[in-house]
């Protein structure tokens, strides 16, 4: 049922517990690792194994809502369902502000469970991916030089040669030549391309020339 | 029976000169008596010489600085009796002098040793009284009263003679006349006149002792050659018969009778004092009544203070046993050597006995109710056989109504220090035993609902002490669902899918039992009990709670601990409130110092200790004292009763809590149970 690679991380402080919902996880067919302790998530989690994480809220040595600040810290993007005893609404509202993906009552069904996992699995996925481009996007913007890069910003500000030329203090052919080099290293044929791989990238457009300072 | 100050006040003020008057008039009649009963062949001189007695009377019962009047005012009658018998002057005055004299010696000494009536009361008194009156007073008067005859013609070689005859007719008055009036003059309150019996009593023995007296100093030498001291010695039975009978009442006045009777003889007749001349034979006749009297007088007077002393122990007995009735209690003695036993009236009403029934031990203790007829028999047999205190209380059964108990008694010593009976007291306890069955149900109901609120405040902890078992079975069971839909043959697995849901199943069910028990009101029950495991089921109840509220636990048990008893539940309780109490107390600290440590010890005497140590904000300095007061709180929402049901159920299992600050941070709460019974 899982895709390749996706493994649930479960996190229980009760034995009893942890067993039974490793169980049910595996019956559904999910890859699953279990840990009795925040801790020993914590040293041995691997942020590039796809999957996603089931955390008890309420546990002894750190509980769920630590354990989710201290995975943002390391820099993991590993979507979370939180378990919990009780339907504590401030509790819930924090954690899913948080970036959870859910937050299921304790006796979790099977159905709620899996279609949660699920879910978070579509969120992981698209993060990767999301992730996937954007890293390829920055490794291309990286090759530009400096003025390719400036006539990046005011291409994709919806100006013309001309008007780049004179903001940037040359002639209209050297901005040609920059643009054409810029387009092909960025491996775009249109504008309209480069808007969108820019708008991905994060780079801004110029401002009507005046942020280039005289 | 008023005071003396009393009657003087009655006797003195605006009365005092009737009073003097009727003092003077009695004064002229007993000197008149005197001369008629008889006087020595002088004429003059009377054997017994009863004015001075009237004066002496009348200086008692008057204040010491009015004397004089009555002094003064005795004067003319002494004047006017004296001259009747023609007295010269010089003789008249000197002895009117030492007439007084003796009078105010006698009244002086009588008020300041004997104090007050009844003057013949007791041997003490009367011994004071007859040395005083009878011979110190009258031989100190008599040294002037001698030389009365010395001016009347007589010689200055019989002074000794003369002082002698003086003295024996002022003792004479004093001891035969003075008691029976002092004892007129007491006015008690009792009923001035006896009984019609007693009345006749005393006439008969009257009558008797003059016809005695009579017969016995009759001249009938005949008789009396050989008989003499038989003679004496005839009266002597009926004056102590009015001794015995009328107390110093009956022996003064039985002095008084034989007195005159002899006197009288002795001057008018043949007397059985023949001796020779009739100043021989009168004086004869004085030295045997001043030497008759003094016994008679302490006979009187220690019969009247033994039936006094006997009346007092009667009405202190009484009064005793009526403060008992009044305040519900029955009192009993029983004697070892003859297995007497004596109880008040009110036991019949304390045991339920009819007023007919006889009151023994026996019939007592049939009453007792027989549930506690056993132990409270047999302790009651026990201490009695024993002769050891007693502290007992039980039931008795009177019709419809349950009536309670409480023995107390002692052994009483006898004179050689060996106990010789045993003395105690029945009271009646059934309300106290009420009130403290009402306050037990009203602790029990107190600490019932602590346990609930407590329980209310742990909700959510318990609530999640259940969530877990109930979470591992749901997911276990539909983990099993799906292995049999995908057809899954592996028994193995499902068998251990099972084997964890009967698990879980059992968790659950222990919670839920924990959780009854602690919401049950019930009876206090009385069970061995593990300390270290109570612990531990208690933390297992908080487990929740410590987690949520980020508090780390560490119990320290001690191996071997010894087993103690008392009740689960309100040991739990206590556990449960000294444990909610140090996670309160750590709710503002640092989550460092979020920490309990709990250790159990065996303590000497072979109970247990158990210690809870918070590094949290401690008791309110300086109010340290009052944390076990009811309805006192350091907490917003606190009742303040959590910590005196604490104690009133360590107290109840006999044993001791306390609570302190830590020298450094935090408080420790510390309690300690006694070994189990038997």
């Amino acid at each position: 049922m899982g895709e390749a690679g996706f493994t649930t991380y479960l996190v229980d402080d009760d034995p009893a517990v942890l067993r039974s919902i490793t169980r049910l996880l595996k019956a559904g067919g999910y890859k699953t690792k279990s840990f009795s302790s925040p801790q020993k998530f914590l040293s041995a989690h691997d942020p590039s194994v796809p999957g996603c994480a089931i955390i008890d809220l309420v546990m002894a040595e750190l509980d769920g809502l630590r354990l989710q600040e201290a995975l943002a810290k390391s820099g993991s993007q590993r979507p979370i369902i939180f378990l919990t005893g009780r339907g504590d609404v401030s509790t819930s509202v924090r954690a899913m502000k948080a970036g959870a993906v859910d937050f299921l009552t304790k006796p979790v069904k099977r159905d709620a469970l899996f279609s949660a996992v699920v879910h978070a699995a579509e969120l992981d996925a698209a993060s990767r991916q999301k992730r996937q481009e954007s890293k390829s996007i920055d490794e291309r913007l990286a090759t530009l030089t400096h003025r390719e890069r400036e006539v990046l910003e005011h291409v994709i500000a919806g100006r013309l040669n001309k008007q780049i030329a004179a903001s940037l203090g040359t002639v209209e052919k050297t901005i040609k030549v920059h643009r054409g080099r810029m387009m092909a290293k960025l491996g775009v044929r249109s504008v309209a391309e480069l808007v969108r791989l820019a708008d991905r990238g994060g780079i801004l457009p110029a401002r009507n020339g005046q942020s280039f300072p005289l | 029976m008023r005071s003396l100050q009393e009657r003087v006040a009655h006797f003195g003020g605006a009365n005092t000169l009737r009073n003097v008057f009727i003092v003077a008039i009695a004064y002229y009649l007993s000197a008149e008596i005197a001369f008629l009963i008889g006087t020595l062949s002088d004429k003059i001189f009377a054997p017994f010489w009863p004015p001075n007695v009237v004066l002496f009377c009348a200086l008692l019962v008057t204040p010491p600085r009015q004397w004089w009047i009555y002094v003064a005012g005795t004067l003319p009658a002494h004047v006017l009796a004296e001259l009747s018998v023609s007295m010269p002057t010089s003789q008249m005055l000197v002895a009117f002098a030492t007439n007084c004299l003796v009078a105010i010696v006698n009244a002086f000494a009588v008020r300041r040793l004997m104090v007050e009536p009844p003057w013949f009361g007791t041997i003490r008194k009367t011994i004071i009284y007859v040395l005083i009156a009878a011979f110190a007073g009258p031989a100190f008067s008599a040294l002037g009263g001698a030389f009365v005859q010395i001016l009347g013609g007589g010689s200055i070689h019989d002074y000794g003679l003369f002082w002698a005859r003086w003295y024996a007719s002022n003792a004479l008055g004093s001891l035969t006349l003075g008691p029976i009036a002092m004892i007129c003059l007491e006015r008690t309150t009792r009923p001035r006149l006896a009984p019609t019996g007693r009345a006749v009593e005393a006439a008969i023995i009257a009558a008797f002792l003059i016809g005695t007296c009579i017969i016995a100093f009759e001249d009938l030498p005949s008789i009396a050659s050989g008989y003499l001291p038989l003679l004496l010695y005839l009266p002597l039975p009926i004056i102590v018969w009015a001794a015995v009978r009328f107390g110093a009442k009956g022996a003064s006045g039985a002095i008084f009778v034989i007195s005159v009777v002899l006197i009288w003889r002795t001057l008018n007749g043949p007397s059985l004092f023949d001796i020779g001349s009739p100043e021989a034979n009168v004086f004869g006749m004085q030295l045997f009544l001043i030497g008759l009297s003094p016994p008679i007088l302490l006979l009187g007077s220690a019969i009247e203070e033994t039936r006094r002393a006997e009346r007092t122990t009667r009405e202190s007995e009484e009064r005793i046993a009526f403060a008992a009735a009044s305040s519900n209690v029955g009192l009993w003695q029983y004697e070892f050597a003859t297995g007497a036993f004596w109880a008040t009236d009110y036991c019949r009403t304390l045991f339920g006995l009819p007023p007919s029934e006889p009151l023994n031990l026996d019939r007592l203790v049939s009453r007792i109710h027989p549930n506690d007829s056993p132990t409270a028999s047999a302790a009651l047999r026990s201490a009695i056989s024993r002769a050891t205190p007693l502290d007992v209380e039980f039931r008795v059964q009177d019709g419809e109504e349950i009536r309670w108990i409480a023995v107390r008694a002692r052994p009483v010593a006898g004179d050689d220090g060996r106990p010789t009976a045993m003395s105690g007291a029945f009271g009646d306890v059934t309300s106290r035993k009420l009130a403290e069955a009402d306050a037990d149900v009203q602790r029990q109901e107190i600490a019932h609902l602590m346990r609930v609120s407590m329980l209310g405040e742990l909700s959510g902890g318990l609530a999640h002490e259940l969530t877990q078992p109930l979470t591992a079975i749901l997911s276990n069971a539909q983990a099993g669902k799906i292995l049999l839909a995908k057809g899954n043959r592996s028994l193995s697995e499902i068998g251990n899918i099972l084997d964890d849901i009967i698990a879980e199943d059992e968790r659950a069910g222990e919670v839920i039992h924990r959780l009854r028990s602690m919401l049950k009101k019930g009876e206090v029950k009385h069970e061995p009990i593990d300390m270290n495991e109570l612990i531990a089921s208690t933390l297992g109840l908080l487990h929740s709670e410590l987690i949520d509220r980020r508090m780390a636990v560490t119990f320290d048990n001690a191996p071997n601990l010894p087993a103690t008893s008392g009740d689960t539940v309100q040991l739990q309780q206590t556990l449960l409130n000294l444990l909610m109490n140090a996670m309160d107390a750590t709710e503002n600290v640092p989550p460092a110092r979020r920490t309990i440590a709990i250790s159990t010890t065996a303590t000497d005497d072979g109970g247990v200790q158990v210690h809870i140590y918070d590094r949290g904000s401690g008791l309110p300095p300086a109010r340290e004292h009052e944390v076990f007061q009811p309805f006192f709180t350091t907490k917003k929402r606190g009742l303040g009763l959590g910590l005196s049901i604490c104690t009133s159920i360590i107290k109840l299992h006999g044993g001791t809590l306390s609570l302190q600050n830590n020298v450094r941070e935090g408080a420790s709460a510390v309690f300690r149970l006694p070994p189990p019974l038997d």
